[in-house]
Formats: structure tokens, sequence, C-alpha cells
């Protein structure tokens, strides 16, 4: 066997379903499912509707394999993201159409350029380190978002706080994310 | 609309809006707006992949469960087509122009294939008749090629299956289409043998587009295709 690390043998297989090879797909399927699964698990919270997601997640991933670009992110961040922003998809088509009034709706398109994304393993408990610097409510609540794939709706009825106040925690809360982690 | 003043000037707000986005708090309508700003412009997509990596780091809070067994063959079938999709057929007739663009990138392999298919040329005095070759190339991942040659001089199509297998209780049905005409069927055709089919001389013409569909035993009974697509390709000259 060749010395190869887990991440890149992931990586591996994503190029090879890119390339059409069913062996792989499978090999891949069986290493990494379990992980989605509890990805699709626990933001949908309904077996049922998890083990459908689930499929489509591995269709979505054998369909678009090919736009892996291996170095921006680490081959299982960029699965567990096709299985997040699936069930993250299914919860929003659901969500009534809420009011866009409060959020910020112009972008200016100039501004210094973020630094690039390193790789997974340099940021290793940094983001940790730094949702520790927050509100313990407030970093639960940006943990909330992420790992259930809560509302703000949902997050200021957890927290029992009003809407707008859930939102300005949220961006203030991402903002001295951003300047902690770039510190 | 309310600006960014709220959440601390308008850089700020940008990385902040671009971490919403991320973490799916904006509504439907605002995501995929947002989403396509993102692909456009390459600082938001750095600013798109700095979040994504950095809340990565959470993942390993997912926890581990096994997926019941029964559903990989379900995905299986699904990715792969080998169940051939099920979608309204007369979305895909409707759609000559798709056809065309699919026909298109099938003619190197028509070439290639009429070598094949050519294994027994004829030297006779139609040999200077138009020939056209059509490579019906699999759609949708359902794995079944053709190949059809169309010979002016015998007024044949010679269609041979490259790659397939049949399907049980179902029959392929070939077809053709020229411009915005309704598809014509020109019969079922076998998955394992090569089949001659005479037709009118003036109905295949360079551009004609011939397909397979899957339709039940004996072909779709009322002349219109009910199934789906399975291979598709155009005659181009030879």
């Amino acid at each position: 066997m060749s010395m190869t690390t887990p991440s890149q043998e992931v990586a591996d297989l994503i190029a090879r379903c890119a390339l059409r090879d069913r062996v792989a797909f499978r090999m891949l399927y069986e290493r990494t499912s379990a992980k989605l699964f509890g990805v699709t698990l626990r933001i949908l919270k309904d077996r049922s509707e998890a083990e459908e997601a689930i499929q489509e997640v591995y269709v979505k991933i054998w369909q678009r394999a090919d736009r892996y670009v291996a170095g921006n992110t680490s081959p299982i961040s960029w699965l567990v993201a096709v299985a997040r922003n699936h069930s993250l998809d299914i919860l929003r088509a659901r969500r009534p159409a809420a009011d866009d009034i409060d959020v910020a709706l112009d972008i200016p398109d100039s501004g210094p350029s973020p630094e690039r994304a390193t790789a997974d393993n340099e940021e290793k408990r940094q983001i940790e380190h730094c949702l520790d610097t927050l509100e313990p409510d407030r970093a639960d609540a940006v943990r909330g978002a992420y790992l259930d794939g809560y509302s703000y709706e949902e997050l200021a009825t957890r927290f029992a706080v009003p809407l707008n106040t859930m939102r300005t925690w949220l961006r203030r809360s991402l903002i001295k994310l951003k300047d902690c982690l770039t510190a | 609309m309310s600006t960014s003043d709220d959440i601390g000037g308008d850089f700020e707000g940008r990385n902040a809006l671009v971490a919403e986005y991320v973490l799916g708090l904006l509504s439907a309508s605002e995501h995929e707006r947002v989403g396509r700003l993102i692909e456009d412009d390459q600082a938001l997509r750095a600013e798109r992949d700095f979040w994504v990596s950095r809340f990565a780091e959470l993942n390993a809070e997912y926890e581990e469960t096994t997926v019941p067994a029964h559903l990989y063959a379900a995905i299986e079938a699904r990715a792969f087509g080998e169940v051939v999709r099920r979608r309204p057929a007369v979305s895909f007739w409707e759609n000559l122009t798709l056809w065309r663009g699919i026909a298109a990138g099938a003619l190197a392999v028509a070439v290639a294939a009429v070598g094949f298919n050519l294994m027994q040329p004829r030297f006779d005095a139609d040999q200077m008749a138009v020939q056209l070759v059509a490579a019906l190339q699999s759609h949708e991942g359902s794995g079944i090629e053709f190949v059809a040659l169309y010979d002016e001089g015998s007024g044949q199509v010679r269609i041979t299956s490259l790659k397939g297998t049949a399907i049980p209780d179902k029959d392929f049905e070939l077809w053709y289409i020229n411009g915005d005409q309704p598809a014509v069927s020109m019969g079922v055709i076998p998955v394992n043998e090569r089949r001659e089919i005479a037709i009118d001389p003036t109905v295949i013409n360079p551009g004609t587009v011939l397909a397979v569909t899957l339709e039940q035993t004996g072909g779709s009974p009322t002349g219109v295709a009910q199934g789906p697509i399975v291979a598709v390709g155009s005659a181009t000259p030879i």
C-alpha cells in the first residue's frame, strides 16, 4: 500500500469519481457516508428525511465530483459542505419567505481582498479559540447556526431574544470572529 | 432597505454577509442572490472559502451514523441511471436545441465507430451515394449506445448496438426527428444484433436527429414516444 494520508485517499476517490469510476464511488461512499449521514440527521432532525437527503447528496457528489478543487478545502470538508448545503436547501425551501428588510442588500465591490483560505489543519482549534472569546450564548448561537442549520427565527426563540437582537448578535459575533481568526 | 450601518461599516458588513451566507442564515431569495454575487467576484469567493474552511473545524461535532444498508442500491441506481430516469419524455422531445448540442459532441465517436460499422464495404454502383452516420450516445447515464449508418444507395438504416443490455419487459424504439417536426418511429430495435431498416430516402439528411427511447414491449402503441430517451445523436455525412 502506498503511504497516502486518509485525506489524500478521499481526494483521490473524488477525482476518480469525476472520471466516472464506479468502484471509487462505492469506496468513497463506504468511507464517508456515516459522517455525511450524521450531517443530514443533525440538520433535518428526521430520520426518513435524512435518509432521502443522503441519497440525493451522493447523487450530487457523483455528478459534481469534477468541481472539487484540491487545496481550497480538505476533501472531507467539501463533502460535508455538500451534505450540509443540501440539508439547508431543504429547510430553506420549507420556510416562509422571510422579510429581507434587515439584510444588507448592497455589497460594495471593492475593498481589501481577504487572505486565501489556508489548509484546514492549520486552523485546528483556532475557531474554537475564537468562539471562546465571544459571550457564551453568542458562541452557542453561531454553533447552532452552523451545526444545526438554525434560522434567525429559531435562534431567537431558543435564546429568547427578539429577532432583530439575534441578527445584531450574530453579525457582530461574525465580525469579531473574523478579527480573531485573522489576527 | 437598510444599509449595513448597524453592523459596523461596509467592508465588515460585506464580510459578515458572506459569513451569514455560509452559515445558511439568509432567506431563500437572499441566499440565491448573494450566492450569485459571490460566484461573480473573486474577493467574495475567497471570503466564502475562508469561512467554509474555518467553520469546517466544527465538523468533528457531526456524529458518524451508519446509513441503512439498503440505501446504497438506490443511490447507485439514481447516480448511474441503471434504472432509466423517470422524466416526462415530452420535455425532451420538445427540446431540440438540447439534442443538437448533445449530437454535435458525438461526432468524434461517430467517426471512430463508422470504421467498425463499415466492415463490409459496398463496392457497387451505389458506392458514390451519400452515406450518413450517427453515433447515438448514452443519454442521462443510461449506458445505452448505438451507431446508425444510412446509405442512400440502399435506402436502409443499419443500426448496431455498441453498449447496453436488454431490459426485461421493455423494448428500445428508434426515432428520427427533422427540424421542429414531431419524432417519427422507425420501429423497435434489438440491442444485441444488427438491424437494417428500410426507410423513405428523403427523411434522413445531415442534421437529422436519431434517438432511442425505452418503451413498453412492442414499442409505443400511440406512435408518440412515451418512455425516456436513452441514446441520441445526429446524422453526419461521411
